[in-house]
C-alpha cells in the first residue's frame, strides 16, 4: 500500500538514456561487483599487511616510504617459533583449552537445550531469560571474584580454571543456539522411535542429535572461536608461561620484543590460521550459527 | 502419594535431570560472582584484608573525574563503533544481495568475514603495526601527499587519535557481524514487495525506504542492541592497542576497572565501579531480553 502511493514516481525517474531498464540493471550489477571488490580490497589490507611482514626481515618494516612488497624473502619468524618449545607449548594449550570447552559445552549445552525444548516445566521462561541475560554480563565483574576463587581453592594459574570460565559464555550461547534448532524438529520422530522400544535417551541419539548436526557445527565453531581468541580471563587467571594461551602469548611478546613485527605477524597468522581454515571449509554452518545464535537468543 | 506426585511432576523431574548440570554451573559462575562483587564494592580491600567502608567506593567513585572520563569515553566508542558497524554492514549487505552471481556471493561474503574471526588481540597488533609513527598507514598517507614524512602522525601515541584508532580497529575487525546478519535479514524479503513497487515505478531510493528498511527494522534492533552491549564491556582492543594511554586519552570502563583492580589493588574499588557498569548494561540487556522473550512466544 506505501507502495502504490509512489506510483507516480514512475514519471519523475531520471531519463537515462538510451540504455533503457536492462542496460541500468546492468550498469548496477557491474558497479555492486565493482564496489564489492574494492572493498575486499580495503578490508584485506590489514591482513596482507600482516602476511608480508611476517617474511620480511625487521629493518624492512618500517622504511618511510613503505615496500608494498617484500624485498628479501625470509621465513626466520616462522623458524623462531617452530624451533622454539616454548612458543609450541601456547599452541599446544590454546588449542586444549578451546576443545575441552567446546566439547563440554556441546554435550551439556544439548542436555539442557533438549529440557527446555520438549519440556513444559515450571520456571522454564525464568530460565530462557537467566540464560539470555548471561550472554550481556560485563566479563570484567567476574574477573574479581574469579581471582579470588581460584586462588582459594588452588586453581589459579592452571589451565583448568580456564575451561571452567569459558563455560560462563560459551555455554548459554550453546544451549539458545541448540534450543532454537530442536524446537523445529518434531516431537514425533523420537516419539515414533520411543513407539519401537528406544528408551529416551536412546531416541535422542538415533533421531535428535543425527538429525541437527548442522546446528552441532555451527555452535561447536562459533564456541571454539570464542575459547581461541578469549584474552582478559586468561590474563588475569594465568601467570606463568607454561600456562600460557595464545593471545597472552601475543601480548607478552608484543612488550618484550617491541621492534620484532617480523615474529610477532609469523605468530599472528599461525595463530588465526586454524579459524579461517576452520571458516573456508564450514562457512555454510559458521554463517548459519552466527545467524541463528543471534536472532533466536 | 509418592508416585501421583511423580506423575503430576513428570515433565519437571525429567526436565530437571537434563538442566540440573548446565544451570548449577552458571549460577556457580555467575550469580554467586556477582553477589561477591557488590559485598566487596562496600569494602576496602586489597585482598588480604577487608574494611567494611559502606558507600565509601560509591562516593569516591561519585567525585572521580577519570571514572567518569573513562565513562565518557565508553559511551563515545560504543557509539561510533556501533554506527559505522551498522554503515558498513548494511552497505555491503545491500551489494552481496544485488542480482550477483551466486558463486562470487559466496566467496565475497566469506573473504569479508575474515576480520572477525581474528582474536581482538591478533586484530589490535596488526593495527598497532600500522599505526606506528613509521607505519605504513603514514607510509600511505605520506605517498598520497597528505602528510609529510617529516611530520608523521603517531596514531597511538596522541591522546587526541588513540580512541579513535582503536575504534577504527574495532569497525574494521566487527562490522562483518552486521554485514552477515543483514544480509540474512535481506533475503528474508519477500520478492513480490519489489516487484509490485517496480510495478509502481518506485526509484530504487525509495525502495529501500519504504520496504527495505521497515522490513530490516526487528534485525537492525537486536544487533544494534546486541552490539551496544558487547562494545560497551570491552576490554580486549584498548588493553591491547593503548593500555588506555596516553594519559587516559583512551581509557574505557573495563581497561579500568582492571587497572585499578590489579595493578592498583584497590579491590573494593574496582569493584563499586565494576557494579557501576554492571547496572548500566542491565538497563540495555532488559530492554533485549523483553524482545527476545515476546519473540519467543
Amino acid at each position: 500500500m506505501t507502495v502504490a502511493q509512489y506510483g507516480a514516481a514512475a514519471h519523475t525517474r531520471p531519463y537515462l538514456g538510451k540504455i533503457g531498464i536492462r542496460g541500468r540493471e546492468r550498469l548496477i550489477n557491474a558497479a555492486s561487483y565493482l564496489l564489492l571488490l574494492i572493498a575486499i580490497a580495503i578490508v584485506f589490507f590489514p591482513l596482507a599487511w600482516m602476511l608480508t611482514v611476517s617474511v620480511r626481515p625487521n629493518i624492512e618494516v618500517m622504511r618511510m616510504p613503505p615496500e608494498w612488497l617484500p624485498q628479501v624473502f625470509t621465513l626466520e619468524g616462522y623458524r623462531k617459533i617452530f624451533a622454539s618449545p616454548r612458543y609450541l607449548v601456547v599452541f599446544a594449550n590454546t588449542m586444549v583449552v578451546s576443545l575441552v570447552v567446546t566439547a563440554l559445552s556441546l554435550i551439556l549445552g544439548a542436555m539442557a537445550a533438549y529440557a527446555l525444548a520438549r519440556f513444559k516445566f515450571a520456571g522454564q521462561r525464568a530460565v530462557l531469560m537467566f540464560l539470555i541475560t548471561t550472554q550481556m554480563f560485563p566479563l570484567v565483574l567476574l574477573c574479581i571474584p574469579y581471582f579470588r576463587i581460584f586462588i582459594a581453592l588452588g586453581l589459579y594459574d592452571t589451565r583448568t580454571s580456564l575451561i571452567v570460565v569459558y563455560l560462563t559464555f560459551t555455554l548459554p550461547f550453546c544451549i539458545l543456539m541448540l534450543r532454537s534448532y530442536f524446537i523445529n524438529i518434531p516431537r514425533d520422530i523420537e516419539e515414533a522411535a520411543m513407539v519401537d522400544g528406544c528408551s529416551r535417551v536412546g531416541a535422542i541419539f538415533r533421531t535428535l542429535v543425527p538429525m541437527s548436526y548442522p546446528a552441532f557445527i555451527g555452535a561447536g565453531l562459533y564456541t571454539f572461536l570464542l575459547a581461541w581468541n578469549e584474552f582478559l580471563f586468561a590474563v588475569v587467571l594465568i601467570e606463568s608461561w607454561e600456562n600460557r594461551v595464545l593471545t597472552m602469548a601475543i601480548y607478552s611478546l608484543m612488550a618484550e620484543f617491541v621492534t620484532d613485527w617480523n615474529t610477532m605477524m609469523a605468530f599472528s597468522v599461525l595463530a588465526s590460521l586454524p579459524l579461517v581454515m576452520a571458516f573456508i571449509f564450514l562457512q555454510k554452518f559458521m554463517v548459519q550459527g552466527m545467524t541463528a545464535g543471534a536472532l533466536t537468543s | 502419594m509418592l508416585l501421583t506426585l511423580k506423575r503430576k511432576y513428570r515433565e519437571e523431574f525429567l526436565a530437571a535431570s537434563f538442566l540440573w548440570p548446565s544451570l548449577t554451573i552458571l549460577v556457580a559462575l555467575l550469580i554467586y560472582p556477582l553477589i561477591d562483587v557488590v559485598r566487596l564494592s562496600f569494602h576496602d580491600s586489597n585482598l588480604q584484608r577487608e574494611v567494611w567502608v559502606g558507600f565509601g567506593n560509591y562516593i569516591a567513585l561519585a567525585n572521580d573525574p577519570l571514572f567518569w572520563r573513562a565513562f565518557w569515553q565508553t559511551v563515545v566508542f560504543t557509539f561510533f563503533s556501533v554506527v559505522l558497524h551498522l554503515v558498513i554492514g548494511l552497505g555491503l549487505a545491500l551489494l552481496l544481495n544485488m542480482n550477483l552471481d551466486p558463486a562470487f556471493r559466496t566467496v565475497a561474503r566469506g573473504l569479508l568475514i575474515v576480520p572477525w574471526l581474528l582474536a581482538p588481540t591478533v586484530a589490535g597488533m596488526i593495527w598497532v603495526l600500522m599505526l606506528q609513527p613509521f607505519g605504513v598507514l603514514n607510509g600511505l598517507l605520506a605517498s598520497l601527499g597528505i602528510i609529510d614524512t617529516n611530520f608523521t602522525i603517531s596514531w597511538l601515541g596522541d591522546p587526541s587519535t588513540a580512541l579513535g584508532s582503536v575504534t577504527a580497529m574495532n569497525v574494521w575487525r566487527a562490522f562483518p557481524f552486521f554485514m552477515v546478519m543483514l544480509l540474512a535479514g535481506l533475503q528474508a524479503i519477500p520478492k513480490q514487495l519489489y516487484e509490485a513497487a517496480e510495478i509502481d515505478g518506485a526509484s530504487l531510493f525509495r525502495q529501500f525506504w519504504h520496504i527495505t528498511l521497515p522490513q530490516l527494522r526487528g534485525v537492525i534492533t537486536t544487533i544494534v542492541l546486541l552490539d551496544s552491549i558487547w562494545t560497551f564491556r570491552a576490554f580486549d582492543p584498548v588493553y591491547v592497542m593503548t593500555g588506555g594511554g596516553p594519559a587516559h586519552g583512551s581509557e574505557v570502563l573495563a581497561t579500568a576497572i582492571y587497572f585499578d583492580g590489579f595493578q592498583k589493588l584497590k579491590f573494593g574499588y574496582a569493584s563499586a565501579e565494576a557494579v557501576v557498569m554492571f547496572i548500566v548494561l542491565f538497563i540495555v540487556s532488559a530492554i533485549y531480553v523483553r524482545r527476545t522473550m515476546s519473540n519467543q512466544q
